[in-house]
């Protein structure tokens, strides 16, 4: 385990409400690059919560608490900036856009990440060329890149297209959202090899799971249990092991 | 029906019909027309289809055709089709000079000026009596046979291989205070005839002129017609346009219109399905920004059994424009088997633009399968916000987006240079390159 002195990602206090209702409440948690961590908790622990609030989605109500990022205010940016930054939210449901095709969106997407740090446009024939090597380890056929975002795409290819994304846009900070719920088994093993071949020194990804399943796959360094909007216990991957055994209520028990 | 507008009208036309050649609809046509004209009287805001449409100006237009010809060079004209012939009509009369004329013996396109009877036959269907229970919103129609000189008329024979590819260009460059230009088009195709058409209609110059146009579409058993139709006239313009079409059994009609231009539009399309089996796709992309008016309403009739319909229509509406489509679909009670859907999509983009969808289906008879949606509002915040967090700008992910929801209907556009054409166009008002060709 790699990990330097300042946390890539710093969450402190966090307290954020949705339509008045209070979703977390004081969650702290350091990410160090290098490390993968997994946030596990029951439904409606607050999860997906935090992974909207990082990326930056509209409609969350940030009460208390801070978010940094690289040693800044997170929260300070819009979310295409979040992004430009180097910070990835992999959808639990990703978004189908017909009429926007998948080869459009990782150009604009890898370009926009190009200016911001002072590069020219991506040349279009290496583009592709690296676009169809990450295709492979997604187990993603041709005709994908000449299609609708998501357009028609099964639960699975959604998201093998999450993970391609995240392969192409080569991120400091990925967050996957349940990237793991409703794959096969075959699926899954696609998904871990992806998100694994991405595990660098340099990086650091956030697994959000309800099932230890893809941890079998995905090896975390850490593995935290939210309940109510907080962090009720951390540990190493045998938390998660555990956690399978036990229950969340073993956990929701203890927090309350 | 006697009002201050149509005696405008009649007072105008009574001193034009001396100027007016005695060709084209004939002097005698020129008068039922006029006589119908006066009867019925022009639609107001009262009138139920018509109550988006703009006809305000109508009070200050003058109606006897503009007649000062001005010197236009191929250049000031949209870039040439290959493989389309093409007619230019300028302020509808024909001119040859800027045209160049079909090599083929299966199709014969003649300008009314010329041969006064021409399209005598399916120029007629124009001014029939509606379906008993329709609103005469064909009467614009009327408007133009009572003052044009000029127009195409086209013949397609039956005939094998390739279809026959014509387009007709209808340039606007008088001012509205000199004059009005009436496109007129009679079209008939015989039974197992194949015509791609593309018809325009464009300014030369920034006049706010005034088009007046009509065209009358006869499809025999088993003709194919593919007939795109593109408004791109100036920014100050004020358009009415009618087209009456009658497609007969097994024929096939794909309608296919793009309203971009002009101040006020105001497009009235009626299409009968009279013969077993006629299949209709009818599919408009409207665009209106600043106070552009755009609506658009069409009436299918399924006069017999099994025809297929399929409307679709898109609109966006920025600034504070009005964009509208109202579709209404017919089923007689002959008319069992029918198939007709409706896809009919809005989208704001501006807090002070308005949209009207509204789809309505008449049936009058058992054993059909009719659908419909319509939808209006704004971008989708879910898309937005995935475009977002993949780092695109905001001003970039909303062009997309728009981009995206014109896309299926733009993408049915089966003349690639004409496409392209289009998507140039469009993207001066959504202005960001779509890279669905950058693809594989």
């Amino acid at each position: 385990m790699t990990a330097s002195r300042t946390p890539l990602l710093a969450i402190n206090g966090l307290h954020v409400t949705v339509e008045g209702k209070q979703i977390l409440n004081g969650l702290t948690l350091q990410v160090r690059a290098g490390e993968v961590h997994a946030i596990m908790g029951p439904n409606g622990s607050g999860k997906s919560t935090l992974a909207h609030v990082l990326a930056g989605r509209p409609g969350y109500q940030i009460t208390a608490g801070t978010v940094s990022y690289e040693g800044r205010d997170l929260l300070a940016l819009a979310p295409e900036e979040r992004a430009r930054q180097g910070v990835f939210l992999g959808f639990q449901y990703p978004v189908e856009i017909p009429g926007v095709n998948n080869v459009y969106l990782l150009k604009a997407a890898v370009n926009a990440v190009r200016k911001q740090r002072g590069l020219p446009e991506v040349d279009a024939f290496e583009f592709l060329g690296l676009v169809r090597d990450k295709m492979k380890l997604m187990h993603i056929e041709d005709s994908f890149l000449s299609r609708g975002v998501n357009e028609g795409f099964s639960g699975g290819e959604k998201k093998r297209n999450e993970v391609l994304q995240m392969l192409v846009l080569e991120p400091r900070l990925a967050i996957l959202d349940e990237t793991d719920s409703g794959l096969d088994i075959d699926a899954l093993k696609v998904v871990a090899a992806g998100v694994n071949s991405q595990r660098s020194p340099e990086r650091a990804c956030v697994l959000v799971t309800h099932y230890q399943r893809l941890l079998e796959y995905v090896v975390p360094d850490i593995v935290h249990v939210l309940v109510r909007g907080r962090i009720a216990r951390s540990g190493d991957r045998t938390l998660a092991l555990e956690l399978e055994r036990r229950g969340y209520d073993w956990v929701s028990g203890e927090a309350a | 029906m006697s009002t201050p507008l149509t005696a405008r009208i009649l007072e105008e036309h009574a001193n034009a019909a001396a100027a007016l050649p005695p060709a084209g609809p004939t002097a005698a046509r020129r008068r039922t027309a006029i006589a119908a004209l006066t009867a019925s009287g022009l639609p107001t805001s009262r009138d139920e289809n018509w109550k988006y449409a703009n006809l305000r100006p109508l009070e200050r237009l003058r109606f006897i055709p503009a007649t000062a010809t001005p010197a236009l060079a191929a250049t000031d004209l949209p870039a040439a089709i290959p493989g389309f012939a093409r007619y230019v009509f300028v302020d509808g009369a024909f001119a040859p000079a800027l045209s160049a004329p079909l090599d083929s013996t299966a199709a014969a396109v003649t300008p009314l000026a010329a041969a006064p009877d021409a399209g005598q036959a399916s120029a007629a269907m124009a001014v029939q009596t509606p379906a008993p229970g329709a609103p005469a919103d064909e009467r614009f129609a009327l408007l133009n046979e009572a003052f044009a000189t000029d127009g195409a008329a086209i013949r397609v024979a039956a005939h094998s291989g390739e279809p026959v590819r014509l387009e007709l260009v209808f340039v606007a460059s008088a001012d509205a205070l000199t004059g009005a230009s009436y496109p007129r088009v009679e079209l008939q195709l015989d039974s197992q005839a194949h015509l791609l058409l593309i018809e325009r209609h464009v300014s030369a110059g920034p006049h706010a002129s005034f088009v007046n146009s009509a065209v009358t579409v006869d499809l025999g058993c088993g003709a194919t017609l593919h007939h795109y139709r593109l408004q791109e006239l100036a920014a100050r313009a004020i358009v009415f346009d009618t087209l009456s079409a009658v497609v007969g059994r097994d024929a096939c009609y794909r309608l296919h219109g793009i309203s971009i231009g002009a101040q006020s539009a105001r497009s009235t399309l009626a299409v009968r399905l009279a013969g077993e089996r006629a299949d209709l796709t009818l599919a408009v992309v409207a665009l209106g920004e600043r106070q552009q008016v755009q609506d658009t309403y069409a009436r299918v009739e399924h006069a017999a059994p099994r025809a297929r319909t399929e409307q679709v229509f898109r609109g966006i509406s920025a600034g504070r424009a009005r964009v509208a489509f109202n579709g209404k679909v017919v089923v007689g009670s002959e008319a069992h088997g029918t198939d007709s859907r409706q896809s009919l999509r809005g989208l704001l983009a501006g807090p002070e633009a308005e949209i009207d969808v509204r789809p309505q289906l008449e049936i009058y008879t058992d054993e059909v399968r009719c659908s419909h949606g319509a939808t209006a509002g704004k971008l989708d915040e879910n898309m937005l916000f995935y475009l977002l967090s993949r780092g695109l700008e905001p001003e970039v992910a909303q062009r997309l987006l728009k981009w995206a929801f014109l896309e299926d209907v733009v993408a049915r556009i089966g003349v690639a240079e004409l496409r392209r054409q289009i998507e140039e166009r469009l993207a001066q008002q959504l202005p960001e390159p779509a890279a669905r060709a950058e693809s594989t």
